[in-house]
């Protein structure tokens, strides 16, 4: 991507705390009216990513450049970046009202009265709340709350909005539905979202372009069907959740792992050596079949009921849970028998060998 | 089984503390509608009146008792305890949230300033008046040295409410406030202070109360004109009179008043929030 395009970019970003570092080297670049979502398990350092770009912490090292400017010493409130917390962080003594006007009634610049009504009307609107100005916002409920929280930011017309878990605390159902509405406010809005989650339906579902976190580094950046096929890493397969990851080793093409030693032909680039198999791509078979292709012999625990799937947990000799998916429009589920040992298989080109 | 033991010893020792904490204030309030001139500060009540009350303002014919000398200490306690009040809230609300970031040395720091209370008033007081006395060669005044002191020993107290307010403080609600593009100063204004606000009233009414009825710092570093508490002490030396038992109830009266009008207040603010949310329930 050009650097011109770039609406903020990271360079080398390092940033410790007593002793821990929680960001190594990161750089990142994201252009403008572009939803981002940003994955990473609790711990990555998603959260201090997201709190370095919006000016709350400094960098140890590196450089934060937004809108072509070198912002990384420019204190937060003069860097017109959106941030939208996960407790909602609503001003608890202000009405819905004040809280959406306060950024325009009490920053540097000079905002008329009437603009600041229009303006102000206009996000309430935006986000649903038309009738609701004149409330506490203890009287209103948690996503309502978080669409206040949301207009709060909007309205100030930033060019790049930073949400961190925005709907972590949203019951599912509320979740769901916030998901599309988040999407379709920054479409007509074409502003840059940057949306930090742990759930990697929620980031692979809302991203245009997904960044993968692994202890402070990026892992991957691409598209959600990209991550989702290609994991770069064993562990961005892993964070998926949809891939049963096998340890092993990986020597002259031939990867040696729990069910023995198997040719491969083509191999991802890694510093550690894995085998991952989609959850949907492994198919269950009566103990001793002699199919083609590799296998593992498994005991079976249980299942669970997804609704349009199945997921059946297996357990092979080592202890190690295997998840097989079925998809019930390829058919009615299966039963079968519990602690009995079953063979699953896969077919060789749907495996990513890391190596 | 324990609770059928302590229940009741819990119960005892509530009831006995209780009588021990208003105890003293209802005696002095029975004695002080003693009857005078004659009546003294003991029982049996010879006969109810209000003698002493109208003693403290003077309405009664001079008699062998003098007035309390309530004017112009009353006036130097008051003031001296709201300068105190100010200087010791301000500092204390500043320090505490100087306390919210971990810096070098904040641990040795948080412990001289805790000091301050903790140091015997009567040390405090005397070393300052050598201090102004000796060293400094400066006169001492209830506005100077004995505020100084004053603020010494209030301050730790307004700097600890903060502390455990600021404590609780979701900084969260500041950094959105910077992330909408208001200074840090302005958010302190807007978000800050009227969160902490409560606790910023209780830091006043500790500094104001504590410093109102100081007694060993200011007799020593007061100087010719003495307090409140200095004068009336002054007038036990000779012989105590029911006027001092009508003086305190009227302190207490005052100040029962005071927080009263906070109530209401606060109760008026809660019911008219809640009263909006009917309305719009209802629409």
């Amino acid at each position: 991507m050009a650097e011109e395009s770039a609406i903020f970019r990271l360079e080398g970003v390092t940033k410790t705390y007593g002793g821990v570092t929680a960001l190594r080297d990161v750089s990142l670049s994201v252009s403008g009216n572009e939803y981002i979502s940003l994955l990473g398990p609790s711990g990555s350092g998603k959260s201090t990513l997201l709190r370095v770009i919006a000016g709350f912490e400094t960098p140890d090292r590196g450089r934060v450049f937004f809108n072509g400017r070198d912002i990384t010493n420019i204190p937060a409130h003069e860097r017109g970046i959106g941030f939208v917390f996960q407790n909602f962080a609503l001003f608890p003594h202000l009405t819905v009202y004040d809280n959406v006007a306060f950024g325009l009634a009490n920053g540097e610049k000079q905002v008329s009265r009437d603009e600041i009504d229009r303006r102000v009307r206009e996000a309430i609107g935006l986000v649903g709340l038309a009738g609701m100005e004149g409330r506490g916002v203890h009287q209103i409920s948690g996503g309502q709350k978080q669409r206040v929280a949301l207009a709060r930011t909007l309205v100030m017309a930033p060019s790049l909005v930073l949400l961190d878990e925005p709907l972590g605390a949203l019951d599912a159902n509320l979740r769901n539905r916030m998901r599309n509405e988040l999407r379709s406010i920054r479409e007509t809005l074409g502003v840059t979202f940057l949306h930090v989650t742990g759930s990697e339906t929620e980031a692979l579902a809302m991203g245009d372009r997904v960044v993968v976190l692994d202890r402070g580094r990026i892992a991957q950046f691409a598209k959600p069907d990209d991550v989702y096929a290609k994991p770069a890493t064993p562990n961005v397969a892993h964070f998926l959740n949809r891939y049963n990851v096998f340890d092993g080793t990986l020597k002259d093409k031939t990867f040696t792992g729990p069910f023995g030693s198997l040719a491969v032909s083509a191999t991802t680039p890694s510093d550690k050596s894995a085998y991952a198999v989609r959850y949907d791509r492994m198919q269950v078979e009566p103990d001793g079949s002699k199919g083609s292709g590799p296998a593992i012999p498994a005991t079976f625990v249980a299942s669970e009921y997804l609704g349009s799937s199945v997921m059946y947990f297996f357990e092979t000799a080592e202890g190690k849970v295997i998840e097989v998916e079925h998809h019930l429009s390829l058919g009615a589920p299966k039963t079968y028998e519990p602690k009995s040992r079953y063979m699953l298989r896969w077919k060789p080109d749907d495996a990513i060998v890391f190596g | 089984m324990e609770s059928r033991v302590l229940k009741p010893v819990l119960a005892v020792y509530v009831v006995l503390f209780i009588l021990f904490l208003y105890g003293p204030f209802f005696v002095l309030g029975i004695l002080s509608f003693q009857q005078g001139p004659e009546g003294g500060p003991q029982f049996p009540i010879i006969e109810w009146s209000t003698y002493w009350y109208r003693h403290i303002f003077g309405l009664t014919p001079p008699s062998r008792v003098a007035p309390l000398p309530l004017g112009e200490s009353l006036f130097r306690s008051l003031t001296l305890a709201f300068m105190t009040m100010v200087t010791s809230t301000v500092l204390g609300v500043m320090s505490a949230q100087a306390f919210r970031k971990k810096f070098t040395g904040s641990g040795l720091v948080f412990y001289l300033i805790v000091l301050g209370m903790m140091v015997p008033g009567v040390l405090t007081g005397l070393g300052t008046s050598l201090l102004a006395n000796n060293i400094l060669g400066i006169e001492r005044h209830w506005w100077s040295t004995a505020f100084v002191t004053h603020v010494v020993y209030t301050f730790p107290f307004a700097f600890l409410v903060m502390l455990a307010i600021l404590n609780r403080f979701d900084g969260s609600v500041e950094e959105a406030a910077w992330s909408l593009g208001v200074s840090p100063w302005k958010t302190f204004r807007k978000v800050t202070f009227p969160l902490i606000f409560p606790g910023v009233l209780s830091a006043m009414l500790f500094a104001f109360t504590l410093s109102y009825d100081e007694f060993s710092r200011t007799l020593f570093a007061s100087g010719r004109d003495q307090t409140l508490p200095l004068a009336i002490y002054g007038t036990f030396s000779v012989e105590i009179h029911p006027n001092v038992f009508a003086f305190g109830v009227l302190t207490t009266v005052f100040s029962f008043a005071l927080l009263s009008v906070y109530a209401i207040l606060m109760s008026l603010s809660v019911r008219r929030a809640k009263k909006i949310a009917m309305q719009e329930d209802i629409v």
